[in-house]
């Protein structure tokens, strides 16, 4: 038998049942197990078929209802017809669906109280509580813009401030510098280090001028003369050494 | 003071309310006698309301009274918030809030038993709005959370206490019915039909 049903519409394997025992006008109290077994089988594998995952709650169901088909299928053990204390399989079963049921209209009549209660408005109505042209599709959603917009609104206030350093470019280098204090001895014998960073804005540059300045001292290419603890430095060019710039 | 002072008082405090305020704290504003007879107030104004025809009446919800437009005007103030969805309850939703609404306090177990399926993330929405509330915890192996409904709930639903919920017929009171029941889609909660 063809089925014509649409996906996705049922709250779990309860209402799913609910839904072919009202489709097909079936007694709850007299649920014929085998033919609701079938449908409920056929539907499962037609989720299947279109991919839809199955949960696990409409697998269990499955194995509940065979459960009770193969419980009816055994002969009792009491024939005796007049005996009311033999207990039906399927009471149970109708016990939930009916339990499921009331809840679900008591749903149904909390929805019309819904509503029926968005027609007033308050004073100072929240946003949340605007009624408008909803498409009914977007009703059963769980999830909608606003729940997104209000998560991601919660979630920007959980992050903490990350305090932040605002690293730029060094644009001189060691080398540069040692070129630079090398030039600047081309002509002279000897020169204060203050002469050499009197021009320079920024203090790394000035650290910089003074890292080249040590590593000319290591290399043996100048000679540094200092008379006093925080005094100036005098750089002179090392007689022996040739100038061997770069 | 005459009734007649209080009513302008009361009427005051209800239009600067953002939620129903209860008859309590309308005594407790006005500081005065524990005796005012508030209900007397807001039957007094919505009676003057109604003669003057205004937009709006005093409704009496979730255990307070506050200040709404008539419903004949939501065509209207619909149109102010044009743009703005209104966040409706999905089935799902609505199903656990119908289970905790009657059970109350009730547990998640006891509320997916029902439900037969998890309702984990509808009682977390549930919770954000505000629409259920945690009461304690069941004194049971894992000691659940117990949960219920809050006075959002009532505001919600346009209910002044849980008695206003139509009552659930009781399972036994259907199995009883059993054989004898022609009509099983039907009656199965009694609607209280008393209109306001």
């Amino acid at each position: 038998m063809p089925y014509k049903v649409q996906l996705d519409i049922f709250e779990g394997p309860l209402d799913l049942l609910l839904f072919f025992i009202s489709r097909d006008e079936i007694d709850i109290y007299d649920i014929p197990i085998a033919r609701i077994t079938d449908q409920y089988l056929a539907y499962l594998d037609l989720m299947q078929q279109l991919n839809v995952s199955v949960a696990g709650e409409y697998i269990r169901m499955a194995a509940t209802l065979m459960h009770i088909k193969a419980r009816t299928l055994l002969p009792q053990l009491s024939e005796n017809e007049e005996d009311e204390e033999v207990e039906d399989p399927r009471s149970e079963l109708v016990e939930m669906l009916l339990e499921y049921k009331r809840f679900k209209e008591a749903a149904e009549n909390l929805e019309t109280f819904e509503s029926e209660q968005s027609q007033y408005y308050p004073r100072q109505p929240s946003l949340a509580e605007i009624d408008t042209e909803v498409n009914p599709e977007e009703l059963l959603r769980e999830v909608t813009l606003f729940d997104l917009m209000k998560t991601f609104r919660n979630l920007l206030q959980q992050v903490p401030e990350t305090p932040t350093h605002n690293v730029s470019r060094i644009d001189t280098s060691v080398e540069e510098q040692r070129t630079y204090i090398l030039e600047k001895l081309h002509t002279r014998s000897s020169l204060q280090f203050s002469e050499l960073i009197e021009s320079f804005a920024e203090k790394i540059t000035v650290i910089i001028t003074f890292i080249a300045l040590l590593d000319m001292m290591k290399d043996r290419v100048v000679r540094v003369v200092q008379s006093g603890n925080f005094d100036d430095i005098l750089i002179k060019k090392q007689p022996e050494s040739v100038e061997t710039a770069t | 003071m005459e009734l007649h002072d209080y009513s302008s008082i009361v009427e005051a405090l209800l239009f600067a309310a953002d939620q129903p305020v209860t008859a309590g704290k309308i005594r407790q504003c006005i500081e005065m006698d524990d005796e005012i007879p508030v209900q007397e107030i807001v039957d007094q104004l919505n009676d003057y309301y109604h003669q003057e025809d205004r937009s709006f009446f005093i409704m009496e919800v979730a255990g307070g009274y506050q200040l709404v437009t008539r419903r004949e005007f939501e065509p209207y103030v619909k149109k102010l918030y044009v743009g703005a969805s209104r966040m409706r309850l999905s089935r799902a939703a609505l199903e656990t809030l119908s289970i905790i609404a009657y059970k109350q306090p009730v547990s998640r177990p006891e509320i997916d038993s029902i439900r037969g399926v998890n309702s984990d993330s509808v009682i977390r929405t549930l919770l954000e709005r505000d629409l259920i509330a945690v009461k304690g915890r069941e004194e049971q192996p894992g000691r659940p959370l117990l949960y219920g409904t809050s006075d959002e709930f009532l505001r919600y639903f346009g209910l002044n206490s849980l008695d206003d919920l139509p009552k659930l017929k009781e399972i036994d009171a259907l199995m009883d019915q059993s054989g004898e029941s022609d009509d099983i889609d039907a009656g199965l909660i009694e609607t209280d039909e008393s209109a306001d």
